[in-house]
Formats: C-alpha cells, sequence, structure tokens
C-alpha cells in the first residue's frame, strides 16, 4: 500500500466517523476546518451521509405531537412581525391588489406582441415590500424585462436574479440586476423553455454576482411566473 | 408528494421563503424526523424539542440545500440527525432507557420511507452484514443511537482504543463493500 493510499484510507475512516458523530469536539473542528477548503474530502462525506441514510429506513416514523407544527410556525412566523399581528390579511389584500393593478398596468403599457409561445409574468416582492421588481417575459425577442418598483441593492452589494424551473435541482442565475431600475435582459433559449410553473427569486450578492452559480447570501424577494 | 423529487422541490421552495411549502414538507417529513430524534434521546420530549429545533434550521437553510450535492432525505435526516446527537451530548452521562418511548423497529414501509432510496438501504444492510455482528452492531448503534466511543467500548466490554480501532478498519470493508 502507498502513502497516498494509506492517507486517502485515514480520510475515508475519519469522514466516517465524523458522519457518525464520534470524533471528539476538537477533532470535529479540525475535520471542520478542512472540509472548508477540501473538496474531496467534501465529497467522501456525503457519501458516507448518503449510505447511512439509508439505515435510516430501520426507523420507524412516528408523527410528531399535533401542537408541535403551529409552535413552529408560531417560532418562526410571528415574531417576524410582532407589531402588526392582525392586520396581516388586510395587508395581504393590500398586495395582492397592487400586484393585480401591476401586472394591468404592464398589459395596458407595453405594446401588444405577436403570439409566439406563452407570456409570463411575475411580481418578485418581498414579504414587507422594501423590494419589488416586476418582471415580464417577451416571447418573440426572449428577453425578459424587469422593473424595479421598490427597493434596491444595500452598500457594495448586488442584486442578482434567479429563476427556479419546477423540478429542478437548483436556481438558475439569469444574471445581476443592472443598476438601472428598468433593464431587459436577454435570456438563453432553453431557459425560456424553464419557465412554465416557475419562479423568480432575488438574493443578495457580492459584486458581480454569486460566485458559486448558487445563491450565497439571503434570498429577498420571490415571485411566481404566470402567463398572461 | 413522497417522491425524492417531491421532497426536493418542497425544500427549494422553502429556500425562497414558501410558507406552504413548509408546512406541506413537514406533514411529510416530520415523523420520519421525529423518529429519528426519537431513537436517538429516547425521550419524548426532548426529541420533540429537537424537532422543533430542526425544522427551524430546515427553515433558515434550505436556500442552501443545492451546494450540498447530499440527496432531499439524506439532507433532512443528517440535519435532524446532527441537532439531536448535539443534544444528547450535552446532556450528562447518558441516563438509562426511560422505557417511554415504544420500540422503535419498523413496524413496515411507510409513506416517507419511500423518499429514501429503497437501493441505498438495501446496500448499506447488506454491506453491514458482511462485517463480523458485533461490528456491524457497534456501526449500527453509533449512527441510529447516537453512541460514542465510550458508551460503544463499554457495551462491548473492550477498551476505548480497541472499539476505535475496529470501527475505524470496519468503515473501511464497509467502504469498500459500498464502493463495488
Amino acid at each position: 500500500m502507498t502513502a497516498t493510499d494509506e492517507r486517502r484510507d485515514d480520510d475515508i475512516a475519519l469522514a466516517g466517523e465524523y458522519a457518525l458523530h464520534l470524533l471528539d469536539a476538537d477533532e470535529r473542528r479540525a475535520f471542520e476546518e478542512r472540509l472548508a477548503r477540501e473538496p474531496d474530502l467534501r465529497a467522501l462525506l456525503g457519501e458516507w451521509e448518503e449510505h447511512f441514510a439509508g439505515l435510516s429506513a430501520e426507523i420507524a416514523s412516528v408523527a410528531p405531537p399535533r401542537h408541535l407544527k403551529p409552535a413552529i410556525e408560531q417560532r418562526l412566523f410571528a415574531a417576524a412581525k410582532p407589531a402588526r399581528p392582525r392586520r396581516s390579511r388586510i395587508w395581504l389584500l393590500g398586495g395582492l391588489l397592487t400586484a393585480a393593478v401591476l401586472v394591468l398596468a404592464f398589459v395596458a403599457l407595453l405594446p401588444p406582441s405577436r403570439p409566439a409561445g406563452p407570456a409570463y409574468v411575475a411580481e418578485v416582492a418581498a414579504e414587507d415590500r422594501s423590494l419589488v421588481v416586476a418582471a415580464r417575459f417577451d416571447p418573440v425577442r426572449g428577453t425578459l424585462a424587469v422593473d424595479r418598483l421598490a427597493g434596491g441593492a444595500a452598500e457594495n452589494r448586488v442584486l442578482e436574479l434567479w429563476l427556479i424551473a419546477e423540478g429542478a435541482a437548483a436556481p438558475v442565475s439569469l444574471g445581476v440586476l443592472p443598476a438601472d431600475p428598468q433593464a431587459e435582459i436577454a435570456l438563453a433559449g432553453e431557459i425560456i423553455g424553464l419557465m412554465a410553473g416557475g419562479t423568480l427569486a432575488i438574493s443578495d450578492e457580492p459584486p458581480g454576482g454569486s460566485p458559486t452559480g448558487q445563491p450565497t447570501g439571503a434570498v429577498l424577494a420571490v415571485g411566481a411566473l404566470s402567463t398572461l | 408528494m413522497r417522491t425524492p423529487a417531491d421532497i426536493e422541490q418542497l425544500i427549494l421552495k422553502v429556500g425562497l421563503g414558501d410558507r406552504n411549502a413548509f408546512s406541506t414538507l413537514y406533514d411529510a417529513t416530520s415523523a420520519k424526523l421525529f423518529g429519528v430524534c426519537l431513537r436517538i434521546l429516547n425521550n419524548t420530549a426532548e426529541a420533540e424539542d429537537a424537532v422543533q429545533e430542526a425544522f427551524v434550521r430546515i427553515w433558515q437553510k434550505s436556500h442552501r440545500y443545492g451546494m450540498t450535492g447530499n440527496s432531499p432525505m439524506t439532507w433532512l435526516i443528517t440535519l435532524t440527525r446532527n441537532l439531536a446527537i448535539d443534544r444528547l451530548r450535552a446532556r450528562a452521562p447518558r441516563t438509562a432507557d426511560l422505557g417511554d418511548v415504544p420500540d422503535m423497529r419498523d413496524p413496515g414501509p411507510t409513506p416517507e420511507a419511500a423518499a429514501i432510496a429503497a437501493s441505498e438501504a438495501a446496500r448499506i444492510g447488506s454491506c453491514l452484514d458482511e462485517l463480523e455482528a458485533p461490528r456491524a452492531d457497534a456501526v449500527r448503534g453509533a449512527y441510529l443511537k447516537g453512541e460514542s466511543y465510550q458508551e460503544l467500548a463499554a457495551r462491548h466490554g473492550v477498551p476505548l482504543n480497541t472499539m476505535r480501532t475496529w470501527l475505524r478498519r470496519s468503515l473501511l470493508k464497509l467502504k469498500d463493500c459500498l464502493s463495488r
């Protein structure tokens, strides 16, 4: 056995021990530091996690008590806006009306296009409406017109637009939103094919956009695409 | 809504802040994840806390799901199991089994189990069968019950270093079998 094989064996066992949670606190931390910079080690760990998860088939499912789900939702969603606990429905209605008006405005303002496949629209909005971007896909030109109606990128940050296609494993970047509130983004043919049933999202990213090809910052706004 | 693709779709939507998707994901997976917590913590109240924490974490971390490369149930189970084991390790030396948890052996296929690739379950099972029984039992104990090296060594009546050597060798054999 060569020294490389031994080192590889050592890492295989180590990644397995980590996946099983058998390492002590110091060993765990050291392993995690290596994980951050060694893709091979991450891959080894991922394989172990996948294998061991197979053992979970031996664990019986047990329905948790009924009170648990509302407790979790309360903890996650109620705490976010304690100042206006009773206005949410009215607020939602207002949001829907605004969205409807926006969609109508778009329809009214943009010149009618020859039919060439469905035209999609989306209102990509933050929950508190601190960021609102209206998007309209022009099937004739293959472009997405975006109109930033509220909010913008934080200082030294950019907004990146994503398409989450129905059934897709990961979001696809449609590019960084330009500084101008109104802009057009040209879409590749294969992306246009993914729009039906998809969702648009905007994330907060470093200048130049996500370095990984996947959202790295907070997802700030979301909106489902619908056909006109 | 039970195939891996369905669960994945839900996780992605949750990653975008979709509360309805979160609710559906909870309904589809909470029984499996609660089962995982119960098996590790062997205490209903603690398992409730752990699974609650797990779903909070799922809500917060699901936008990063795509980066892990894990299959969806593996991602959910790994996240939940890690939280449960952190809780287990943080408490005083393991209390004796409290007897308030029913036998957790799987009574049969459950809807959620279908989302764990059946082939993966069969592979790890048959590869564990290739190990000597006590060694396979040690790996199972570490994964399913979160047993530490100390607990495994005590249960098998061997010194701690021996247990570690055993287990590391078992892992290499297991990996060898799983890669075939």
